[in-house]
């Protein structure tokens, strides 16, 4: 099994929310709605003339060990084999919100039949070759998605990117 | 590869998560399941479900028949552990069959606790609610009921409540002290949840001891002080649950309010665990012996122990005293400690459960330390969350308690959500 995962680069996020859309869309959700299975909050940090804002986009993080597999009093959550996607059963849920007490990041949303619903990291798309609507969507590239082992490649080079940037901006700033 | 005989004793959400753990870890020898029940393990947590038609009564049975084929289990169904000799490895069961183990888990649940009222815990008409068998002598009782009364204003007897009421049957809730939902629940919270669930129909009585119950011709009597009497059909007994572990033998094993463990669900006796509402395990979170009792606790808790069973090091990382549940149209969630005793403490509301919810925060030196949420629950994992790794409300500090306008509040959450 290829375990996937998305991936997010917080330096690139504008908040543009587009990825809040496409998900809607691709779930046919009417625009508006309160039930997104990704949501983008803004940060604030700092004061005057320090302060600035980033934008975070968050759904569910198909965790590997997820809290709301255990919790879930139905079995109704399950990893789906091929590629470890956390899929949620609708057929069986009864809307106890057992998942949204254990799910730190709320993920798992609630539509108005009471059962819950959740992103399904568009496991249909990537089955004929599509990337997730989000990812595709995302102007600034922010979001990635891929396998655990890629995107943890992505995640260290961006890592190594940073310190050397770091260490050139020190020595400037000691010459 | 352990190839060594594991022993189970109790058959529920922590006795199966340790067996199907134990096998993924590598259990290769045997393992036996000793279960009270003649059934295949059944989630109590779903039985008010059943009752309002969400799930056939066969979902209440959630691992089905086939787990214990699939992993290899020999099963003893429906004969009780008499005697465990935790030092000599070995437990005895009623039917007179004693069997060694070489690594055992007490995964033994609960059982609802009948208060000690003259006439009710002799009475057929007293229902708890817990086993596969409390909930068919429930939903029997109440296909020809009109009246019922529920002792015990518990999260349970307020479902308990709403099943009753939405099949036309009238309810009357009481409960001995003053508030509803006094555990987890703070009395502002409790009021507000009050009047709705009175506002959908159900009599509440707060303040209210009985003092005997008497039977009947068809139905029972409940006299309470000042010569209250109510004539019910049957009284439903939501008044709390204790450890099963009767056949503990505590000059062996450490036992407080369930079997006392460490974050390993070792109990002090070597090769013997402990997991689920059995158990009493250490809280890295608390730093205390806590009884965590929700079905995910249980399970975590029992799949820690399997892994312990197969050799493995496993922990539980410890968890907060919560829980969630729909309540009549309205969603609710309690979540850690929401009168801290020690510090300065401060609680910080906002909102309005009929408009985007209703929070209540509660801080102790600045740390959150609970939150209860009415139909805001989607903001219930994050905050548990926060509780847990001592989140710091530091724009709170040194601030009066004037200056907290509910956009102070909605700030201070949106703060700690996104932490």
């Amino acid at each position: 099994m290829t375990e996937c995962s998305f991936f997010f680069d917080a330096s690139r996020c504008s908040g543009c929310m587009a990825c809040v859309v496409a998900c809607q869309d691709q779930n046919d959700f009417v625009t508006g709605d309160t039930v997104a299975f990704r949501h983008v909050s803004q940060h604030e940090e700092g004061v005057y003339p320090e302060a600035r804002i980033t934008s975070r986009s968050f759904s569910c993080q198909h965790c590997a060990d997820g809290p709301c597999l255990l919790a879930c009093p139905m079995q109704a959550i399950s990893r789906r084999p091929e590629d470890g996607t956390v899929l949620v059963n609708r057929d069986i849920c009864v809307g106890c919100r057992s998942c949204e007490l254990a799910c730190p990041v709320g993920a798992p949303k609630f539509p108005e039949d009471g059962k819950m619903a959740k992103c399904d990291l568009c496991y249909v798309r990537r089955d004929h070759g599509m990337k997730p609507a989000c990812v595709r969507t995302c102007p600034t590239g922010a979001l990635d998605y891929g396998s655990i082992e890629e995107m943890s490649e992505k995640m260290r080079e961006k890592a190594s990117i940073r310190m050397l940037k770091g260490s050139t901006r020190s020595s400037e700033e000691v010459d | 590869m352990q190839k060594n005989r594991a022993v189970i004793l109790g058959n529920g959400g922590a006795a199966i998560s340790a067996a199907r753990a134990a096998r993924i870890a590598g259990h290769r020898g045997e393992i036996h399941l000793v279960s009270d029940t003649a059934e295949s393990a059944f989630n109590p947590m779903l039985s008010p479900y059943y009752f309002r038609g969400k799930v056939p009564w066969e979902g209440c049975f959630p691992f089905g028949e086939d787990f214990y084929r699939n992993h290899e289990i020999t099963c003893h169904f429906g004969v009780p552990v008499a005697n465990l000799e935790a030092t000599r490895q070995q437990v005895t069961l009623t039917d007179g069959q004693l069997f060694s183990y070489d690594s055992c888990l007490i995964a033994t649940g609960a059982a609802p606790v009948i208060p000690p009222v003259p006439g009710l815990r002799e009475s057929s008409r007293a229902l708890p609610l817990r086993s596969a068998g409390s909930a068919r002598k429930l939903e029997e009782a109440m296909q020809t009921a009109r009246r019922v009364l529920i002792l015990g204003a518990s999260l349970v007897g307020i479902e308990m409540a709403e099943v009753l009421v939405k099949r036309g049957i009238a309810v009357v809730l009481v409960d001995i002290v003053d508030q509803i939902l006094l555990r987890g629940t703070h009395p502002s919270v409790a009021s507000i949840l009050m009047k709705y669930i009175e506002s959908q129909g159900v009599d509440i009585r707060l303040g209210c001891s009985m003092q005997e119950m008497e039977e009947t011709k068809d139905g029972v009597a409940c006299h309470f002080a000042g010569d209250v009497i109510e004539e019910v059909d049957f009284v439903v007994c939501s008044t709390g649950v204790r450890s099963n572990i009767d056949f503990v033998n505590r000059d062996e094993v450490k036992v407080d309010l369930g079997v006392l463990t460490d974050d390993r669900m070792r109990t002090n006796v070597e090769n013997l665990y402990a997991a689920g509402d059995a158990s009493q395990a250490f809280n890295r979170v608390t730093g205390q012996h806590d009884w965590m009792g929700t079905w995910g606790n249980a399970c975590y808790q029992g799949r820690t122990a399997g892994q312990g069973l197969a050799g493995r090091k496993a922990f539980f990382a410890g968890s907060l005293p919560e829980n969630i549940s729909p309540l009549f149209e309205w969603n609710y969630a309690q979540l850690g400690d929401i009168q801290p005793k020690t510090g300065e403490v401060r609680h910080l509301a906002c909102g309005d459960p009929e408009r985007g919810g209703y929070n209540l925060l509660a801080f102790s030196d600045g740390f959150l330390t609970g939150a209860n949420l009415i139909n805001c629950t989607h903001l219930a994992g994050k905050l548990s969350g926060a509780i847990l790794r001592k989140w710091r409300c530091e724009s709170m500090v040194g601030r009066a308690d004037g200056d907290f306008t509910e956009a102070a509040v909605e700030e201070i959450l949106n703060e700690c959500t996104a932490s």
